[in-house]
């Protein structure tokens, strides 16, 4: 009996060893050589997270297996993580302190992980930050300056243009894609005879990647340049218009609803010849590549009062303050913005930042970047303000009150430019 | 000896219970004093930086934000329409089971199996089925059944947006309550009913009569599970409307997360879901206490 007590006693024990061991177990840290040893450069491992495409990973491999090669004291961790989770995952490793060294984030994130002190100033780190400054587009380049610093560097660049079903436009009897708001209408007009079911246009809710080109193509916009007040801007009469005219092709039945909630397969609609133009960006063809039995052609999105003026998205390359690898991080961020690294990149359908690589032979004979590198003139960035998410969240509600018809655009779109008014001061 | 031998056995029994208790501290309570501590400030999530104490400042913002009354609203009627729901489509089916002698495993079985399937799947699978113009559902009542001429726009309006959710949660839920009815059924003995036909009681009289009242306990219990099921709402909501349309289907944790996760408006996160608690707390005390019968309260 007391014998197999303490067999409990002992199993019990051991139990309770394997719990306290796992509470204490560290993450595994890579040592370096030990003191007496040769000088031999320390090897460490950097982790870069990010949230590229399948086509793009094929590409990703590729140079970081470059790098590893021409770095050997150097190992590079890649980590895909789907977009929808990537901002909440990072916020959870910023906190339990295990971000990683680099991310590819998206140009929208950076100003808010700036002012919340999470990253490092690049232009402060890295001696030769100025020649990269120079050596890439200045838009783009905008995206990762805070309050006196750049925080980052551009990675790639994208817009949205207008990409159009051809069978449905022969179908339905027209010959080129819509230049102008007139005549995206009587494309429209023309597609809807086609079938109640069959829809102009589609997009997947009333958010900013979605809305603004509308809002800037009629001349309308979200703040005022200096980012000061939105009260004016988004409850302007030129937004008005632009949300008149989506309430109007809503109305008609010549946008797909899913706008107004529950989303659309776009690509799906597309493929099987019920939604006749998207707005897309510079990854539809690789991820279509073989798959979209369908005919489709690139043009730029449709000219309002105020142009043709699409959203710049894009990534940029940031660097933690909690990494401790600092220099080798940086190394992976040169190494990231070479001419070579950008154009193996542009392979799987980024389009690169660097001005050289935008004169080489591939992207100047490519088959559509061509498209979005003109759009791109134009293109304008997302309000750049740590309290970006909440605006958004602000103005893509009061989007779908309007447009589902539950309040006059003055009832929800001057609520709203108040309340992001006061978004836009930040306490000090 | 022998009381060493009791000292034993009892060191015996806390060391086998010191394991789950320390995961429990550590991952269950920490967190939640944790929690209750940040909904007491203005939190902020970068590590090293200051927080500062605003008191009750959250829980008062939350009673005045039009939103949590929405969403308390949604978390409200979610537990009022799919508690009863599954309960008595549960106690239906337990009671033809309880019935039948072959093939009860299968049909036990095929009931269950809405179970043990993944939320994330289920609600992306409901998000699908609902969808509209060219969803299975909205083709099923227009194009074969023909009870309403135009699809229902489910997704896009206030109004029809919960539906989605309600039946997920109905659907998913039945096979855990018809199983612990089941299980309440099997144990009531077969004489009652006898002795019941034998007084000429009629089917509905044996329901009543008998085996409502014997499975009273069980009914309670799931009732409770149920309701703090029910005001624990999010998978589902999250996935199939995130909220929308027009924020008209936010439910009390989806809205939590949004301003906790989202905005990073920890405080505010921390002091909803206070609230939340609170009320499950109180509701579930109720419950109990006037639900089952005095000598039943332990």
């Amino acid at each position: 009996m007391i014998k197999q007590n303490k067999v409990y006693i002992l199993f019990g024990l051991a139990l309770l060893l394997s719990v306290v061991l796992m509470s204490c177990a560290q993450p595994p840290v890579v040592e370096g050589p030990e003191q007496d040893e040769i000088e031999i450069a320390e090897q460490v491992t950097i982790s870069f997270w990010h949230t590229m495409s399948e086509p793009e990973m094929v590409q990703l491999d590729k140079v970081v297996a470059i790098f590893e090669a021409d770095h050997p004291n150097i190992k590079v961790e890649t980590l895909n993580v789907p977009y929808d989770e990537f901002r909440r995952k990072l916020i959870t490793s910023m906190a339990g302190g295990t971000a990683p060294d680099l991310i590819r984030s998206d140009i929208i994130w950076v100003s808010e992980f700036a002012y919340m002190g999470a990253l490092a100033k690049l232009d402060q780190l890295m001696p030769d930050f100025e020649s990269y400054k120079e050596a890439v587009f200045p838009g783009p380049l905008s995206t990762t300056f805070y309050n006196g610093h750049y925080y980052g560097l551009p990675l790639n660049t994208n817009t949205r243009v207008l990409v159009y079903n051809k069978q449905m436009f022969a179908d339905a009897g027209i010959d080129a894609p819509p230049a102008t708001m007139e005549e995206f209408l009587s494309v429209c007009e023309k597609i809807k005879t086609l079938g109640d079911d069959k829809y102009c246009f589609a997009d997947g809710g009333t958010y900013a990647w979605a809305v603004n080109p509308w809002i800037w193509s009629f001349g309308g916009d979200i703040t005022d340049e200096d980012i000061t007040v939105a009260s004016g801007y988004l409850n302007g009469s030129k937004t008005k218009v632009a949300y008149e005219f989506l309430k109007d092709i809503v109305d008609k039945g010549y946008m797909h609803p899913g706008i107004l909630g529950g989303g659309v397969d776009a690509w799906g609609g597309f493929g099987n010849n019920e939604i006749a133009m998207l707005f897309e960006g510079p990854w539809f063809t690789p991820f279509f590549s073989g798959t979209l039995d369908v005919d489709y052609g690139y043009a730029l999105t449709p000219a309002g009062p105020g142009g043709s003026i699409s959203v710049v998205g894009g990534e940029d390359i940031v660097m933690f303050e909690q990494s401790q690898h600092k220099n080798e991080a940086a190394e992976f961020i040169r190494f990231m913005l070479s001419e070579e690294t950008q154009i193996t990149m542009a392979e799987g359908g980024l389009i690169p930042v660097i001005k050289s690589a935008i004169d080489t032979d591939f992207i100047a004979n490519h088959e559509y970047f061509g498209y979005f590198l003109e759009q791109l003139e134009t293109a304008k960035a997302r309000t750049p303000h740590p309290n970006w998410i909440k605006m958004e969240d602000i103005y893509n509600l009061a989007g779908a009150e309007y447009l589902i018809g539950e309040k006059s655009f003055e009832e929800a779109f001057d609520a709203a430019a108040e309340e992001i008014d006061a978004l836009l001061i930040l306490p000090e | 000896m022998k009381i060493n031998q009791k000292k034993q056995q009892a060191l015996v029994a806390y060391l086998f219970i010191l394991p789950g208790l320390l995961l429990y501290i550590i991952f269950l309570i920490y967190p939640i004093l944790k929690a209750l501590q940040i909904s007491f400030y203005e939190w902020n999530i970068m590590l090293g930086s200051q927080n500062i104490f605003v008191g009750m400042a959250n829980y008062e913002r939350a009673l005045s934000d039009p939103i949590v009354g929405v969403a308390l609203k949604n978390t409200t009627l979610y537990t009022i329409v799919t508690v009863p729901g599954q309960m008595v489509i549960a106690l239906f089916i337990a009671l033809l089971l309880n019935k039948i002698t072959k093939g009860k495993i299968f049909f036990r079985t095929i009931y269950y199996i809405p179970v043990v399937t993944s939320w994330v799947v289920v609600s992306l699978l409901f998000r699908y089925l609902f969808q509209s113009p060219k969803g299975i559902i909205n083709f099923i009542i227009v194009n074969v059944l023909g009870v309403v001429q135009k699809p229902i726009p489910w997704l896009q309006e206030a109004s029809t947006a919960f539906f989605p959710i309600l039946s997920l949660g109905i659907w998913k839920g039945i096979g855990w309550t018809m199983v612990i009815f089941l299980a309440a059924l099997e144990t009531i003995s077969p004489d009652l009913y006898e002795v019941a036909e034998i007084d000429g009681a009629n089917g509905w009289q044996k329901l009543t009569g008998i085996t409502l009242p014997l499975i009273r306990p069980t009914l309670v219990f799931t009732s409770v599970m149920l309701m703090i099921g029910g005001f624990n709402v999010f998978i589902s909501v999250f996935l199939i409307t995130q909220g929308g349309p027009l924020q008209r289907t936010e439910v009390i944790l989806s809205y939590m997360y949004r301003q906790a996760f989202n905005y990073l408006d920890f405080g505010y996160g921390a002091a909803l879901s206070f609230i939340l608690t609170i009320i499950i707390a109180v509701l579930s005390f109720l419950q109990i206490r006037f639900l089952r019968k005095p000598e039943e309260i332990v």
